[in-house]
């Protein structure tokens, strides 16, 4: 039987030496962070205490969980703001993405894609294309106090062109919070 | 890993919560009926002077002998704004709050809003819809007997909201209600 997403962050946690992670708010848990200035090359949660909701949901600590708060990235996702506002957004429309993630001074995504359309063996969504990359295997950690973040390109699924794009990335999966078991 | 029954046996037996009551699958609901321009919501907080079909709920709590398991969350939402409406599948920042503890943080459930190929979970996403969407919880987070509980919902195009719009929030789950085992 494999292992479970909760098995795993308990297992990272320990190696760490983060003793006290199983003792925490077992959550589902997500970030984002949007830009809505076209570019070609975006870095995401780098900078993002900047941002406020709606660009963001990280607040105050930016790309950084705080103590004893973690996240097992399962599906990493892109999608394409609206207007400068934020506000609304929509699928990558023609649009893939190419990305490393980042945690740590680590790579732990290097060069992976999300071809507009993918994983439609899968994919149960009508007539929308995907635009979501589920993580083989159990997932990757995303420890308490340690940086992370995502850099992407984006070119045309057809003509493998760059274009210059506003874009948005999500993470998500398992997640605890921080939970204090004793009175303070 | 423990399944939701099991994880609500613990829970209720670390909390002294001894009856073991009749198993059932618990939907518990609560409706805003906006103000114009409200783009913050506090649910299960007020129920005065609300309708069975707004809320199924007369306090911020479960009863005694009754608790659930939270594993899917709804939000439906009835927008008359003109000409642009507010929209449940714009940015969302959600958080559920039980006892004195954040069990779902800055969560944006939007993504599962209308089929545009970026919802979280694939068993929801082939409904199109902007304002009724479903998001399925990766871990199951207990609402135990006596405490209070609350969600609080943050919308991005709040500005859009019109009087008398409504917006509801669905808790669905495996839950236990109160089963005497004998007669009284």
């Amino acid at each position: 039987m494999g292992m479970s997403a909760q098995d795993k962050m308990l297992h990272v946690a320990n190696r760490l030496g983060l003793t006290t992670l199983k003792d925490m708010q077992g959550t589902t848990r997500m970030v984002y962070d949007s830009q809505t200035t076209a570019a070609l090359t975006h870095t995401f949660f780098k900078g993002a205490s900047q941002r406020a909701f709606p660009l963001t949901n990280v607040g105050a600590n930016g790309n950084q969980f705080q103590v004893d708060e973690a996240l097992l990235v399962e599906k990493i996702a892109f999608f394409l703001p609206s207007d400068a506002t934020g506000i609304s957004y929509g699928g990558l429309s023609n649009v893939s993405v190419k990305f490393d993630l980042v945690i740590g001074n680590k790579t732990v995504i290097k060069d992976a894609t999300i071809e507009f359309g993918g994983e439609q063996a899968f994919w149960n969504d009508g007539t929308a294309g995907s635009c979501v990359l589920d993580l083989e295997g159990v997932g990757i950690l995303i420890p308490p106090q340690v940086e992370y973040y995502v850099v992407a390109k984006t070119y045309d699924c057809f003509t493998r062109a760059a274009v210059s794009v506003r874009l948005g990335c999500y993470l998500f999966g398992t997640g605890a919070l921080l939970n204090f078991n004793t009175t303070i | 890993m423990a399944n939701q029954v099991q994880k609500l046996s613990y829970v209720d037996a670390k909390l002294g919560v001894g009856l073991p009551g009749q198993q059932t699958t618990r939907v518990i609901y609560d409706s805003i009926n906006a103000t114009a321009g409200q783009g913050f919501y506090e649910f299960f907080t007020n129920f005065a002077g609300k309708t069975e079909f707004q809320t199924n709920l007369t306090t911020n709590k479960l009863d005694s002998a009754e608790s659930m398991v939270i594993k899917s969350i709804q939000l439906i939402g009835f927008f008359a704004g003109s000409p642009t409406p507010a929209s449940l599948s714009d940015h969302l920042n959600l958080n559920i709050t039980v006892g004195n503890q954040v069990v779902l943080k800055d969560f944006d459930p939007s993504f599962n809003g209308s089929n545009r190929g970026f919802s979280f979970d694939r068993l929801h996403s082939g409904y199109n819809n902007a304002d009724n969407l479903e998001v399925r919880l990766l871990t199951d987070i207990v609402i135990p007997p006596q405490v209070n509980f609350k969600a609080t919902l943050q919308i991005a195009s709040g500005a859009n909201v019109v009087l008398n719009d409504d917006i509801t929030i669905v808790l669905k789950g495996y839950g236990r209600i109160f089963s005497a085992g004998a007669s009284f």
